[in-house]
């Protein structure tokens, strides 16, 4: 699985220029389903049909795209100026190593203000001896990401920039590959532009009709000095979705994944959000309504450039769902 | 249908009667078949001179303006309003306006400087501290003559000034409106959904039936934008300029265009001489989010004039910007 | 009908947000008796069809109320929770709760730093939700084997009766409305209707709108009523944002359709019903604003029942003011034909 992982984590895919993270994975799954298709918004689409009569179409999604700082302004000295693209903290952003998709270095600096900087006070430093020499390393509207910087932490954890939502991707096409024959039809939505409002999964859903969805996604953590809420623990479990800001999960749903779980004896934990949406609320409202639910991978320091998640909680996860559709 | 009259009529956001009204006539004298949807919205659908299959572009621009709607009345006689769309109270303060159908004569007033305390002074008035006044003599006649609900709009005439200006208000959108209109005129190889959506300024609601019902191929988003090119803005945070034609968005608030469609649109341009800039800024949002998202998603690209003071009652466009955005329009539907 | 003990009945059964099934079975056994189909659909949307060759109108109530939920509980065996939906945490100290474990209900009270270990800054502001618990009187043990991180927790305020015909409980928002529309389809069966009616009882209104939205989808009406309460004149409260407890009130503004909604005023006069008339520049904050936008666009209007201290375990209402409002209802539906739709839009 870290193998995998480390590989999905790899490309650069900024929200609304995912087609590099689509490419790797489409390599990973081609062999193992039966259609793979890419949409108007690029979503990659993989179908994988069940044998069972009058299959159920259960939709699984996990998100390619990754925050990002976007070009809205070269200054005459080469110095670019951005804004987000997703939720960008401040904190968060000072300093960072950034790339862009054509493979140019940058550092996010924030220029000194009196009290606490702003967006507008942000700038990417590329190296640039001036505005013509910027213009031919970058254009208005490109995008930078933190640069991946992908390492071990302790025995079991991992830490990169964008485990949110890459470790979802590989989950979920650590699935593909080894959950066999299926009863249900399983539509594998390896969604784009969530973190702008989940509006690939809109799209995705409206377009396949799926009967259940199922978000794959990371959540927050309650488990590290001055953080007690969500009461969600790293290497304790898979978590599943009770509700967050932007989807209450079908009881019923919820409860027969929390006991997917319990057959295949891994440790689950009950997620209360008080922030945050995923997938499934696009999904739960798409065309006459379908019941939903998130499986989520619990992440430290979510939207920062050291993302931290604990494997043994990625195989709880994946044999929950292998346990699921078996 | 020349700009002069089509910024002259009144149609705030959920009023766009008059406006509808006078498309309709439009559209029906120069030979087309105009229809109104469920949102009200104003569709015509022009069949391409290209071989079949023909994409199918949905080109829109909304018809809807900012406004003010009457929510009480005062004793006295006044009207006490909100915003129909968005309008920075800082900007009513001292202006003419036009209450409902009947276009009757409005003020806004303020407080006369000599009795305002320094903290007076500094306070933003908000809607709460505004008053139209129509000369009411009393609660009554104010009831009588603007209930609850009257729409209002600013009275500002058209005026061309300058090198090639022009200022008025509603420039966003009837300027996109304005440029339909001439494509209307063109034979264009793909078929043309035209489409005078409603209220986009209230969350652009019209755009996002109008492209259900019509599921186009793709979409082009006709706008006029935030413009900041006076005064000191420095150059880097400038959204974009007058004069230097139409602006190409790559995101804003409601979608990130598709890349692909954004390409195209600066090398069509390049190519043929267009005059044309990259909008600057993500700030905003307008119907081409509604419209890429609409069924299972449809690439969506926004052309826009740059709009000095837009949402104000006296905006600046330069026209030739609204010729590049009518020349771009033309040139990329041939490109597709 | 008895609207008294539905009323009641209603605002004590559960349905918080997204978790609905429990008031959506009720309200479709309520509806069974007036209408020739009624179905619970996978959002727990009550979708009642009163059949008719005419125009496809959507009435629409929401049936989910605000709540509680549990997100941690402390090794002192007190319950923290946050919010589904709206509530206001100056409520809450001393509120009694019912906390829906795993083997059925509990009661609880909500406790708080008592005022006397508060220093004066403190007190000087409201308490925050995350600082108050729930107090069910068991050991932390007991309690974990009860209560989960995820279960709700409603409100425990018994329906009571005021003077004058006005009645208090939780959860009147909107189940008063659900009542309106209960009301309104008895009348119909004792008049002419050519309309193609459906009563959507919807669910997740108190959380965005999702339920109508879906409702709205999978009906695909050509035009849309949707009932919800307003506020209504209480001290603090005034006439610039609130109305009247004794007449129903219409919307008007950018998010309803103007004509419709002229329909409605006219009807009102008609039958002399009192009628009062307010604005929203843009959202309602109704199930109007997703149900307007639906499909290619559904003419959508806004009829509200004023209520006293929305969002609070004592909301009030008068039941005049729902019986006036389920006349006028019924009307409309009733004298709806296939002209509705002439010059809508010039």
């Amino acid at each position: 699985m870290f193998d995998l992982l480390k590989k999905v984590l790899s490309p650069v895919g900024p929200s609304g220029l995912e087609t590099p993270v689509a490419d790797v994975i489409r390599e990973e799954i081609k062999d193992c389903v039966d259609t793979v298709e890419v949409d108007a918004l690029g979503n990659l689409i993989a179908t994988k049909l069940g044998k069972g009569e009058n299959p159920r179409k259960v939709m699984l999604s996990a998100h390619m795209d990754h925050i990002g700082y976007i070009v809205t302004g070269i200054e005459k000295e080469g110095f670019l100026r951005v804004t987000n693209v997703g939720g960008i903290g401040m904190v968060n952003s000072y300093n960072r190593h950034v790339v862009f998709p054509n493979g140019v270095h940058g550092v996010v600096v924030a220029q000194p203000v009196s009290g606490q900087p702003a967006l507008k006070d942000l700038f990417v430093d590329i190296g640039a001896q001036d505005k013509d020499d910027a213009k031919r390393m970058v254009q208005l509207g490109d995008v930078c990401v933190y640069a991946n910087d992908c390492f071990r932490l302790g025995e079991n954890r991992v830490a990169a920039p964008a485990m949110d939502d890459r470790c979802a991707c590989a989950l979920l096409v650590k699935l593909l590959q080894t959950v066999g024959e299926t009863q249900d039809t399983i539509i594998a939505v390896f969604s784009v532009q969530e973190e702008v409002g989940c509006r690939g999964a809109k799209v995705a859903s409206f377009a396949k009709e799926p009967d259940i969805g199922i978000a794959l996604d990371v959540t927050g953590w309650g488990d590290t000095p001055g953080v007690t809420l969500p009461e969600i623990k790293l290497g304790e479990g898979i978590a599943v979705k009770v509700m967050d800001r932007g989807s209450i999960s079908n009881p019923a749903l919820r409860e027969a994944l929390i006991e997917a779980g319990e057959q295949a004896g891994v440790k689950t934990q009950r997620e209360v959000l008080p922030y945050g949406g995923t997938d499934a609320s696009a999904m739960q409202t798409s065309r006459g309504g379908i019941p939903v639910c998130t499986i989520s991978i619990p992440c430290r320091y979510v939207h920062s450039a050291c993302e931290v998640i604990d494997m043994r909680d990625m195989d709880a996860g994946l044999k929950l769902l292998q346990t699921y559709f078996n | 249908m020349d700009l002069k009259t089509l910024t002259e009529i009144n149609a705030p956001s959920g009023h766009e009667q008059p406006i509808r009204r006078a498309l309709l006539e439009e559209l029906k004298a120069k030979g087309h078949q105009p229809y109104i949807d469920r949102m009200g919205n104003v569709i015509v659908v022009k069949e391409g001179v290209g071989p079949a299959p023909r994409k199918r572009v949905m080109v829109a621009a909304h018809m809807d303006e900012v406004g003010l709607i009457v929510t009480g009345h005062a004793e006295g006689g006044f009207l006490k309003v909100t915003q129909a769309g968005g309008i920075d109270p800082r900007v009513l303060i001292s202006k003419r306006v036009l209450v409902g159908d009947d276009n009757i004569p409005g003020v806004i007033g303020a407080v006369a400087i000599h009795l305002q305390s320094a903290a007076d002074r500094a306070r933003v008035m908000g809607y709460r501290d505004i008053n139209v006044d129509i000369g009411a003599a009393d609660k009554a006649e104010a009831e009588r003559k603007a209930p609850l609900g009257t729409y209002i709009s600013f009275d500002t005439p058209y005026v061309e000034f300058g090198e090639g200006y022009a200022c008025g208000k509603a420039f966003d959108d009837r300027v996109g409106c304005w440029t339909i209109l001439r494509l209307l005129e063109e034979e264009l190889p793909c078929d043309l959904i035209a489409a005078f959506v409603s209220e986009e300024e209230v969350g652009c609601r019209g755009a996002s039936g109008a492209a259900f019902a019509q599921e186009p191929d793709i979409g082009i988003v006709l706008e006029g934008t935030t413009c900041n090119d006076l005064g000191d803005v420095p150059e880097a945070v400038q959204v974009c300029k007058t004069g230097e034609g139409v602006a190409v968005s790559f995101m804003d608030n409601s979608s990130i265009v598709n890349r692909e469609l954004f390409r195209k649109t600066l090398n069509v341009a390049e190519q043929a001489g267009i005059a044309h800039q990259v909008k600057g800024s993500v700030s905003g949002g307008n119907d081409a989010g509604s419209i890429q998202r609409a069924r299972q998603g449809i690439p969506t690209i926004v052309l826009s004039v740059p709009c000095r003071y837009i949402h104000s009652p006296s905006s600046v466009i330069k026209l030739s910007d609204a010729d590049a955005q009518f020349e771009l329009t033309k040139a990329l539907m041939a490109a597709l | 009908m008895d609207i008294r003990k539905i009323l009641s009945e209603a605002t004590s059964t559960l349905g918080v947000s997204g978790q609905e099934a429990c008031v959506a079975e009720y309200f479709a056994g309520q509806f069974r008796p007036y209408v020739d189909e009624v179905t619970v659909d996978s959002m727990f949307n009550v979708i009642a069809h009163k059949k008719g060759q005419g125009p496809k109108i959507m009435l629409c109530a929401h049936l989910d109320e605000i709540a509680l939920m549990v997100n941690r509980i402390e090794d002192d065996g007190s319950v923290r929770f946050s919010s589904v939906g709206g509530v206001d945490p100056r409520i809450l100290p001393g509120s009694r709760v019912w906390v829906h474990g795993r083997n059925g209900k509990l009661f609880g009270t909500i406790g708080a730093m008592p005022p006397h270990l508060m220093s004066a800054e403190d007190r000087a502001n409201n308490y925050k939700m995350d600082k108050l618990h729930i107090d069910l009187g068991l050991p932390a043990d007991k309690v974990r084997q009860q209560v989960r991180v995820g279960d709700l927790v409603t409100f425990n305020t018994p329906f009571t009766e005021l003077a004058n015909g006005q009645v208090a409980a939780k959860s009147l928002d909107d189940r008063a409305c659900v009542a309106i529309m209960l009301r309104a389809a008895e009348r119909l069966q004792r008049m002419s209707c050519e309309a193609d009616v459906y009563f959507v009882c919807s669910a997740q209104e108190e959380v965005g709108g999702r339920g109508a939205q879906t409702a709205a989808f999978a009906v695909a009406p050509d035009l849309a009523v949707v009932l919800d309460v307003d506020f209504a004149l209480t001290p603090g409260c005034g006439p610039d944002v609130a109305n009247p407890l004794d007449a129903m009130v219409v919307t008007h503004g950018p998010y309803v359709q103007p004509k419709v909604a002229k329909r409605l005023v006219d009807c009102a006069k008609a039958h002399h019903v009192k009628l009062s008339q307010n604005v929203a520049g843009r959202y309602t904050g109704t199930d109007a604003d997703e149900i307007g936008v639906s499909r290619a666009g559904v003419p959508t209007v806004v009829f509200s029942l004023p209520e006293k201290y929305m969002h609070t375990s004592v909301e009030t209402i008068s039941l005049d003011t729902l019986e006036e409002g389920a006349r006028l209802l019924a009307h409309f539906i009733s004298e709806l034909d296939a002209g509705w739709e002439d010059e809508l839009w010039i």
